[in-house]
């Protein structure tokens, strides 16, 4: 089986990549695969509580993020290090995920037989 | 090999498709198969049939070269319909689908190329 990895690098309302990440999750988990969610960078503030995005004209990313559980996906990571860069922890964001170190990270992407950065 | 292809840029702003068209060429003359190219979000309009660079590489025009060649190349619906590009502006050789067909290229393939920002 595949092992997918869905890289999100990119802060979730400048830019459509976001979305369209999680728009490809919801595409790619109706189907038999190993589904891998890895936020990275900017990526990170994608899952930051309490954002308030209705006066740009966007709906809240965070949250749908959340419930992709009930698809059956279920692996989230966060890379640690872009965490403590932009002065975040697991405590502020809106989910259980992994954390991993840059080792990590590179297991996590070295072990996917198909990656899809956004 | 089997090769799959993602492009997420449109023409001209980015080099992402240009660099797709090229890594297509060059995977073919040595003997690999590319299963598909999923053109992504702006790169929808890469196979605009109106595009008219005056003096230099029509972008769309290569698009339809790969098609042509009998390649896989597939605009995605939705975001061809966020940006109005209905398919009778598209180039031939190319078809709108759904995310089903980036599935099926990703599944297909040995290895899969995104070209993005």
């Amino acid at each position: 089986m595949d092992k997918v990895v869905i890289l999100m690098r990119k802060a979730p309302y400048g830019s459509v990549y976001t979305s369209e990440g999680f728009r490809t999750i919801m595409g790619l988990a109706v189907f038999e695969m190993d589904l891998n969610i890895l936020y990275m960078d900017d990526g990170v503030f994608t899952l930051v509580k309490d954002q308030k995005p209705e006066k740009l004209d966007m709906k809240p990313l965070g949250e749908g993020f959340s419930m992709l559980a009930e698809m059956n996906v279920k692996k989230f990571y966060v890379h640690k290090g872009s965490l403590a860069d932009r002065g975040l922890s697991l405590d502020d964001l809106v989910m259980k995920v992994d954390q991993l170190d840059d080792a990590g990270v590179a297991e996590v992407l070295s072990s996917a037989t198909k990656i899809l950065p956004f | 090999m089997k090769m799959g292809v993602m492009v997420l840029e449109g023409p001209y702003q980015h080099q992402a498709v240009d660099s797709a068209y090229y890594f297509i060429k060059a995977a073919l003359s040595r003997g690999h198969e590319i299963v598909g190219v999923f053109l992504y979000t702006d790169a929808v309009n890469n196979v605009n049939k109106f595009i008219s660079p005056p003096g230099e590489r029509n972008i769309a025009e290569r698009m339809e070269e790969l098609g042509k060649m009998g390649i896989d190349i597939v605009a995605c619906t939705a975001c061809s319909k966020f940006r109005g590009m209905r398919p009778d502006i598209k180039v031939e050789h190319v078809r709108l689908s759904g995310l089903g067909s980036l599935v099926e290229f990703l599944q297909k393939a040995d290895r899969f190329i995104s070209f993005g920002d």
